[in-house]
């Protein structure tokens, strides 16, 4: 370690760092509209593009099983023709307002992002209602979607990373869960998507009742409740009522603890993922120690895998663990590549760093992850579009900010202990236990299977299925 | 439209570093960010990649530093830090909380100062492979992940500063000593081949001071700087590389030298590549992806450059079945189109409008916000050109665009690159066995 003493060519001792004062999240004023709509502002001075996001409580459950996409299309075709304006004309009056839109699902719901400057704030909520209210869904429009789409499909099976994901999420999710498949639906459902399919989800899901949208920025002089009444009030709040957040959980495959090796001959690399279920933020005993775990276990350059599999092997540029929490159970998420000729090492270490947080975290470790995730929020929430994506997010958590700035302040209490604790909590609901090191993790790799199959075999790991992406 | 004004004080220390403060209280944090004047455009032959390797050996440690300790302890501070490199400049950039400010310079100007005595082999070999993953991951195994090394050897002549990219190659890496790691931190690295700019929750004097303090006793190199190059003119005839392998789709890339960066022929090129493909109602988006259907995607965009040229190019992602050649026939009428005519009144306006918002939003973080600061301080010589961009975007008129796109983009000067999906590669269907 570094010598703290001061060097007489070197000009400076080393400084002592005074701590940071004690943070909030931005503090939110809200307003409801008759229509449903609740309006969630924050105030930040010196932020002049305003970041405005609505959270849908719009589940993927509810596709039709043979038209899974549609979501996703009508989200991309909501801003491609209105009542008013052909799909042309629209894009050029969102660009001359300076208007940056889009709109997207998660397993979360639908969330509808606008960017713009302050002054046109005005003008592009109401470019917005026409969008959320007044979309025509043009068939060629349409059609268009779908092609990209099945574009994109190809695109995100040829990419690994993408492939790895897609695979995890098929191993992962029971086969009968919307989950086990991806977002977007796959080239048999999206392929089937009709104009009709596109204008029903849209009748049905993009109504008022139960939305949350958030506006963040320099608000001075701005009456934003009146702007947003103005633009929205109209909004039609839909024929029943409606929670703000989802509230279904994903079942799991029974027969999730396994490895797929998705074959790429001649791969240069091994992508992997390696996942198993986690917690959500209603979990006993807290959120807090989570984020830290994750952090102290692959969560910097410092963390226990890169540690090893980067700074002392050479194998990767980096591989990054995290917990992701979802309403209902979520995931922890190990992501990265690693030399094609590495994989057996890369796969067996990291399963052993992975699976080491049973032996229990050392109080500077701890200490860090509480340190770099406590002492970074105000800077990682100080855009307005950092704080808008945050505040949605929560609300589609069936939270609020309050709730971030709680659990920060719980993170900087947590200590060994509690973290030694969550990581038993976790192991036992995941079955990662001394049964073998596969027992209790989905292990996903893409790469040379033909090179590495008998290695990978050769670790126990369970049962390994060879996935080949066919010809064209 | 929403005047930018950012504040920003300068002083030049006794040993040639600029340090610029642009003060900003609405968080307690301050940006640190550090532009050193080298990038891959300073390598020699034979030693393609070795400013980005030696970027990654920055954090491995120097005379009080242990290795990885840069990150750790300002991570334990509450820093999101990290490094790139890039043809013109290397950049260390670090936010940390108000009271780590001092950390953060004393840490920078350790290794900025007294690197060397750190370097050994072992560190060398290590982020080598480190380096060689880096590539394989970002570039080799991804489609189209060479697309852009293609572009620079098209575009640019054997012999041209930028016709090799910064990851450089592997080879070369190789070759690489821990004697050389010594020679080019001598050559480059010193206080007045730098720019320290802080963003942030501390005064102009403070700002000052701190960097007085860490960086005051850090001596001058003797910096052997050649003056940049003349402006390289456009290509005189088209020329064309082809790639077929397995990519998921055809994409063509059609690419432009261009002025250097912040000239004001620059800035009508900008506007130029926006109007044809850089925004959602750009002229081949809705003439190939809305009207034909012959696309899927369409890009536009500019790289600005300051050794003798720039680069500007249109991606297309050709739609399955559609001819790639009668794309790129079309590319050239567009660009011939307006070339005669020039852009209209509502293309202007929409380009403005969408410059500033992207301008303005690149801004309101403070890490980004210092990144262009020490950008424009240490290679067009002016950090106020944060606040004055969209003016000078604003400033170009219809009549600059028509003139540059006959000067710069005539598709008789086209470099074009195409990656062509080989029959046979594979598809998304799967056939599964145990």
């Amino acid at each position: 370690m570094s010598t703290p003493t001061p060097d007489a060519t070197s000009g400076a001792t080393r400084p002592v760092v005074a701590p940071p004062q004690p943070w909030a999240f931005p503090d939110p004023v809200t307003h409801d509209l008759p229509n449903g709509l609740h309006l969630v502002t924050y105030d930040v001075p010196g932020q002049y593009v305003l970041s405005v996001r609505l959270g849908l409580p719009v589940s993927l459950r509810d596709e039709p099983r043979d038209r899974e996409g549609v979501a996703t299309i009508m989200a991309r075709t909501l801003d491609e023709g209105t009542e008013q304006h052909t799909a042309d004309e629209f894009a050029r009056l969102l660009e001359r307002k300076g208007v940056g839109f889009g709109a997207g699902l998660s397993d979360a719901g639908l969330s509808v992002d606008l960017d713009v400057v302050k002054g046109n704030l005005e003008p592009a909520l109401d470019l917005l209602r026409q969008i959320l209210t007044e979309p025509v869904f043009p068939q060629s429009e349409v059609a268009r979607q779908v092609r990209t789409r099945l574009a994109e499909i190809e695109q995100e099976r040829s990419v690994a990373a993408h492939r790895a994901i897609l695979e995890f999420v098929r191993t992962f999710y029971d086969a009968d869960d919307r989950a086990s498949r991806p977002t977007g639906g796959t080239r048999e459902s999206v392929s089937a998507i009709t104009r009709d399919d596109v204008v029903a989800f849209h009748a049905e899901h993009v109504v008022a009742a139960g939305v949350t949208m958030v506006v963040a920025g320099d608000l001075g002089g701005l009456d934003v409740p009146a702007l947003v009444e103005a633009a929205l009030g109209g909004w039609q709040h839909g024929p029943r009522e409606r929670g703000r957040h989802l509230d279904t959980g994903a079942t799991l495959a029974g027969d999730r603890s396994r490895v797929v090796f998705v074959s790429r001959p001649g791969s240069v690399q091994t992508e992997l993922v390696v996942g198993a279920p986690g917690p959500d933020r209603s979990v006993e005993g807290g959120w807090a120690p989570f984020p830290v775990l994750g952090f102290v276990l692959g969560g910097s350059p410092n963390a226990r895998v890169d540690a090893v599999l980067r700074e002392e092997k050479g194998y990767t540029y980096g591989i990054r663990s995290s917990f992701r929490p979802r309403r209902r159970g979520g995931l922890f998420l190990t992501t990265g590549s690693v030399r094609s000729d590495s994989t057996e090492d890369a796969v067996r270490t990291l399963l052993e760093i992975l699976g080491g947080g049973s032996t229990g975290f050392s109080d500077k470790e701890i200490r860090s992850g509480v340190d770099f995730i406590s002492k970074t929020a105000p800077g990682r929430y100080a855009t307005a579009d950092s704080i808008a994506d945050e505040a949605v997010g929560m609300a589609l958590d069936g939270r609020t900010t309050a709730f971030t700035t709680e659990n920060l302040r719980d993170i900087a209490t947590v200590d060994a202990a509690r973290v030694d604790a969550a990581f038993r909590r976790f192991a036992a609901e995941a079955g990662i236990s001394g049964e073998g090191p596969g027992a209790g993790w989905t292990i996903v790799l893409v790469g040379d299977a033909d090179a590495h199959l008998e290695a990978i075999r050769g670790l126990g790991l369970g049962e390994v299925t060879v996935v080949r992406d066919a010809a064209r | 439209m929403t005047s930018i004004s950012y504040p920003l004080a300068e002083r030049t220390l006794a040993n040639g570093l600029r340090v610029i403060v642009s003060e900003d209280h609405a968080v307690p944090n301050v940006a640190v960010n550090l532009w050193v004047g080298v990038g891959s455009r300073h390598e020699a032959p034979g030693r393609t990649g070795f400013a980005h390797l030696f970027e990654h050996l920055m954090f491995q440690g120097s005379r009080n530093v242990a290795s990885g300790e840069h990150f750790s302890a300002l991570m334990d501070e509450g820093a999101r830090l990290n490094a790139t490199t890039w043809f013109d400049r290397t950049n260390y950039f670090e936010t940390v909380p108000t009271g780590a400010l001092d950390l953060a310079l004393w840490l920078e100007a350790d290794r900025h100062g007294y690197l060397l005595d750190a370097v050994n082999q072992e560190n060398l070999d290590n982020q080598r492979d480190v380096v060689k993953e880096e590539k394989r991951q970002r570039y080799d195994n991804v489609p189209y992940g060479t697309a852009l090394i293609d572009i620079y050897a098209t575009a640019f002549p054997a012999d041209h500063p930028y016709h090799h990219p910064t990851i450089g190659s592997m080879e070369d890496l190789d070759a690489a000593t821990v004697e050389d790691v010594h020679a080019f931190f001598r050559a480059h690295y010193g206080p007045n081949n730098a720019v320290l700019t802080l963003v942030g929750d501390v005064t102009p004097e403070d700002g000052f001071a701190a960097a007085e303090r860490y960086f005051g006793h850090l001596p001058a190199i003797e910096l052997h700087e050649r003056p940049r190059l003349p402006q390289l003119a456009p290509l005189t005839a088209p020329v064309r590389l082809d790639r077929v392998g397995d990519v998921p789709n055809d994409r063509l890339y059609v690419a432009f030298r261009l002025p250097v960066d912040t000239t004001p022929e620059y800035h009508a090129c900008q506007v130029a590549v926006d109007v044809l493909g850089g925004l959602a109602s750009s002229r081949l988006i809705r003439r190939l992806v809305r009207r034909d259907e012959t696309a899927v995607a369409v890009g536009g965009w500019t790289m600005g450059l300051v050794d003798g040229v720039g680069l500007g190019a249109f991606t297309i992602d050709v739609a399955e079945g559609a001819d790639v050649e009668r794309i790129e026939e079309v590319l050239c009428e567009e660009i011939s189109a307006l070339a005669e005519h020039g852009p209209d009144a509502e293309e202007m306006e929409s380009v403005v409008a969408d410059t500033e918002r992207s301008w303005l939003s690149a801004l309101a973080s403070i890490e980004e916000r210092a990144d262009h600061i020490s950008h424009h301080a240490l290679l067009t010589g002016d950090p106020g050109y944060v606040n004055a961009f969209v003016d000078h975007v604003r400033a170009v008129t219809p009549d600059d665009v028509r003139a540059v796109t006959a000067a710069w983009l005539a598709p008789e000067s086209r470099a074009v690159v195409r990656y062509l999906a080989e029959p046979g590669a594979t598809t998304g269907d799967e056939e599964e066995a145990a």
